[in-house]
């Protein structure tokens, strides 16, 4: 495991996380939001990327990138009645914001009075084999109830969206 | 030697028998109590006989432990001796004397079963006081017979005359009474004993104050039961009472109640300062002159035996003031016996003329021949005919004065004294030959009739005693372990001179009318007023005591009546207008208070419904706030402790 | 510079703020799911990066994230027919237009 985290690819890929989502929040039309989405999942799949955590940015693509921001288009398209509407005003509140400021206050409290122990870093990287490993036997009865939850989710999914009955 | 707590106990339980039966049974009980008094009477003689040849020791004597005070055990008990074995006689003689002759006295009267009950039970009380071993139980006694005296005076409790008598000799006994008890206090706090043994045997010369207050203490209470100046006034009226009564309680034996109590505290007498001793033959020879010159002028034949006992009563205390107890108890007896007849003889008087008005009686020689008879031996004793009991028992008072010992007694201040002796005894020659002429003498034609025979005989049995007594002077002296003697003969001298005069000077201005007797009440008309009204003696408590006592009474009375009731009904008006404020208040204040916070709520409901948007994005915003403020909260807690705690430990 | 744990948890506060931010003032339903997203990708970068700087052998961080992009799919999933359903029966998808539950 790399001792530590190369500047550069990180200042990158933060300052792409950090423009797209921006743009989510500040964008008027509703279509751009959603594709402002897909380049934030891309960008932090590349920060899993650099946290040596492989099999999660392959399933952040493939999730997030892939289902969810595919899904918020076709949810978007299927809302609009035509193209005009896609623009909206900005929706921005001072309320909201004065919340989110606050809960930034205090994540950075936290992260300043945060010091983590040094550890020693293994001197394999634990790649997917070992994620596989660990996620059938330690987590293996959070993987059976993750199917549990996906398959209700999709009972339900088709059961509103079954339309008129 | 139990048979002698038959003695008193035998009429305490006729009287315990007789009181609750109902007051028609009881009037055919009347055996009962005479049965009882006989009984007491065969047993003080044999009593008297146990205790023969007498002496002063105690021939038998009990004690019952009460109870411990500080340490001290409480002991109560009987005592038979000389002293006692005599008054036993006295009491039981006289008592059932009394008894038989109320048999017909009180005849016809309605309650006659109650008065024999009270009777017994004030003979119960007698001689449970003179056999007494301890002033405590005697005190005990003396209070059951000053109950006893306010039933008998009160008897006839229909009449105003007889209730106010009845409450004025409890009253005045009573402040004497209270005198004796706090004597008692002392002598309990100085000799921690009641018993008339230990307290004789006691070094009271070690505590001259304590044993000088026992003694006055002790002797105001006697001068309240025995009448002695200033606590006499209640014993003329108290001949509201039945006459017999008057007779047993307040010429024999309830009167001579404290000169017997003297008689038992005269160690303390004599150890303390001469002063007690003094007092005690002070305010006897006062009362002495007092009940004689009183006596004279009285119309009531009653109140002239009633003042006459006053004045004899004098004379025992002057005896006492001696230091001669055998003197005084001599005379105590002997005027028992003579005293007692007299007032019999008076009621058979009364029971036959209808009157106690001397005035307007006269000439009964002649239609009441025995009850002549006996009246003039009891008459002729108490004014000192030699031979006769009164002139033994006198003569012996005159001589304990001539032999007193004292700084304070020279010859000249024993003389003085045995001068105003003379003069009440040669009073008391007088004022009963004036009561004999107008009673008996005259040649006023009387319808009266004689008395019936068992009134009779009883008077005839106390008039032989009194006859016969008198000679019994030396054994008498003897039987209390005195040296036994026949009277001086300067003295005896002396007294029958008195008596001549007394006697003369009645028989001439009485009978023989020398003196114009409305002249000289004319010209001495300020003396005669004082004697009169009594020497003015009721007039001052009715002044100073009795009427401000009713005053602030009335005071109290109108007090409550206007400012406590005024209270009362202004707590009351001030209650009903505080709850007609409180209701005006209830409506405006209360009522407004509930409607404004229905108001209130409504109002603020209305704005908080706003928060209920139904919009989600203000509920979530609302959350995160919540949250906000909870990890703010946290944050706090966190940074106070540990960073300002240890901050503020540190400086 | 050497970009430490503080590096990307700032990173992902950030993140999260600012899809707190749209989350809570968009109008949109589908606007407001999107922040959502983002919030949960914050979290999810935050887990991952502690993860690899404090307990690099047990991939604890990995799996919660795992987990937690699980739980996001079936919520987006669902979220979505949620607001379809809703635009079918309302015609609209605008949050202050929805106050059916106004007090």
């Amino acid at each position: 495991m790399p001792e530590s985290i190369a500047a550069i690819p990180f200042i990158i890929l933060a300052a792409a996380t950090l423009l797209g989502a921006a743009m989510v929040v500040l964008t008027r039309n509703v279509v751009h939001a959603a594709f402002w989405v897909l380049e934030v999942m891309m960008a932090v799949a590349g920060l899993f990327m650099l946290l040596s955590a492989g099999f999660l940015a392959l399933v952040q693509v493939m999730v997030y990138a892939g289902a969810v921001t595919v899904l918020l288009i076709f949810t978007v398209m299927l809302t609009l009645r035509d193209r005009e509407d896609a623009i909206r005003s900005r929706d921005l509140s001072w309320a909201a914001g004065g919340i989110a400021l606050a809960t930034l206050v205090a994540a950075g409290t936290a992260i300043v009075s945060f010091a983590p122990p040094i550890p020693k870093l293994p001197a394999v990287t634990p790649g997917v084999a070992e994620f596989g490993r660990l996620l059938f036997s330690g987590w293996a009865l959070p993987f059976e109830i993750a199917s549990v939850i996906l398959l209700i989710a999709l009972v339900g999914a088709v059961w509103w969206s079954g339309g008129e009955r | 030697m139990s048979y002698v707590v038959l003695i008193p106990l035998l009429p305490a339980l006729a009287f315990a028998v007789m009181v609750v039966m109902s007051n028609r049974i009881r009037n055919s009980a009347l055996w009962v109590s005479i049965g009882a008094m006989a009984g007491s009477l065969a047993l003080s003689l044999y009593a008297f006989t146990r205790v023969w040849p007498g002496g002063e020791e105690p021939v038998w004597s009990s004690t019952f432990a009460l109870a411990d005070i500080g340490g001290k055990p409480l002991e109560i008990g009987m005592r038979l001796d000389g002293i006692s074995a005599i008054m036993l006689l006295v009491v039981t003689i006289v008592g059932l004397c009394v008894q038989v002759y109320s048999l017909g006295y009180m005849h016809k009267d309605r309650r006659k079963g109650w008065y024999f009950a009270v009777l017994s039970l004030f003979s119960a009380a007698m001689l449970m006081l003179v056999l007494a071993g301890d002033f405590l139980l005697l005190y005990m006694s003396w209070e059951i017979m000053g109950l006893c005296s306010f039933l008998l005076i009160g008897f006839w409790h229909e009449q105003a005359g007889p209730r106010a008598a009845a409450i004025k000799a409890f009253l005045t006994t009573r402040v004497g009474d209270v005198g004796f008890a706090i004597g008692l206090a002392v002598m309990w706090a100085t000799a921690h004993t009641f018993s008339i043994h230990e307290v004789s045997v006691f070094e009271w010369a070690r505590y001259p104050a304590a044993a000088l207050a026992v003694a006055l203490l002790l002797f105001f209470g006697a001068m309240g039961k025995s009448a002695q100046v200033p606590l006499h006034v209640w014993l003329p009226d108290a001949m509201a009472g039945p006459t017999p009564a008057s007779a047993l309680i307040h010429a024999a034996t309830m009167v001579a109640a404290g000169v017997y109590l003297v008689i038992r505290a005269m160690p303390i007498f004599e150890e303390a300062s001469a002063a007690g001793l003094h007092t005690v033959m002070i305010i006897g020879v006062t009362t002495a002159l007092v009940g004689g010159l009183l006596a004279v002028v009285q119309y009531d034949i009653k109140k002239i035996l009633a003042y006459s006992t006053i004045s004899q009563l004098g004379f025992m205390f002057v005896a006492l003031g001696t230091g001669n107890t055998v003197a005084a108890l001599f005379h105590l007896v002997t005027h028992a016996f003579f005293k007692s007849l007299l007032f019999l003889g008076a009621g058979v008087i009364i029971h036959a003329t209808h009157t106690q008005d001397i005035r307007e009686m006269g000439g009964l020689r002649k239609a009441m021949p025995w009850t002549t008879g006996v009246f003039t031996v009891g008459a002729l004793a108490l004014a000192g005919l030699p031979g006769l009991s009164g002139f033994f028992s006198k003569d012996e008072i005159l001589v304990s004065i001539l032999h007193v010992e004292g700084d304070l007694y020279s010859m000249g201040v024993r003389w003085l004294l045995i001068g105003l002796m003379l003069f009440a005894a040669g009073l008391t020659a007088f004022y009963m030959t004036r009561l004999w002429i107008r009673v008996f003498g005259d040649n006023a034609c009387s319808l009266a009739h004689e008395g019936h025979l068992n009134m009779l005989v009883p008077m005839v049995v106390l008039a032989s005693i009194t006859v016969v007594i008198g000679w019994t002077q030396p054994v008498f002296m003897q039987f209390l372990g005195e040296h036994g003697a026949w009277p001086d003969p300067l003295m005896a001298g002396l007294s029958v001179a008195v008596f001549a005069v007394g006697v003369g000077g009645g028989y001439l201005i009485y009978g023989r009318q020398l003196l114009d007797r409305d002249k000289l009440r004319g010209r001495f008309y300020r003396l005669y007023g004082a004697l009169k009204n009594g020497f003015y003696f009721d007039w001052t408590y009715n002044g100073f005591i009795v009427r401000p006592f009713f005053i602030v009474a009335e005071w109290l009375s109108t007090f409550d009546a206007q400012r406590i009731d005024g209270a009362v009904n202004g707590v009351a008006s001030g209650w009903s207008r505080l709850s007609d404020t409180m209701w005006v208040g209830d409506v405006k204040i209360i009522d407004g208070a509930v409607n404004g916070l229905g108001r209130l709520v409504t109002r603020s409901g209305a704005r908080m419904r706003k928060l209920q948007g139904g919009r989600v994005q203000s509920y979530q915003r609302l959350a995160y706030a919540g949250l906000i403020a909870i990890l703010v909260v946290i944050a706090l807690a966190a940074w106070l402790t540990n960073v300002v705690v240890p901050m503020l430990r540190g400086a | 510079m050497t970009v430490g744990p503080s590096a990307f948890m700032a990173l992902a506060a950030l993140l999260f703020c600012i899809g707190l931010f749209g989350a809570l003032s968009k109008k949109s339903a589908v606007m407001v799911l999107m922040c959502l997203e983002l919030m949960t990708n914050g979290v999810n970068l935050n887990l991952v990066a502690i993860s690899r700087f404090v307990t690099p052998e047990s991939l604890a961080g990995q799996f919660t994230a795992a987990f937690i992009m699980v739980v996001a799919a079936a919520e987006i999933g669902l979220g979505l027919a949620l607001v379809l359903a809703l635009y079918r029966r309302t015609r609209t998808i605008e949050l202050d237009r929805l106050d059916e539950l106004k007090g």
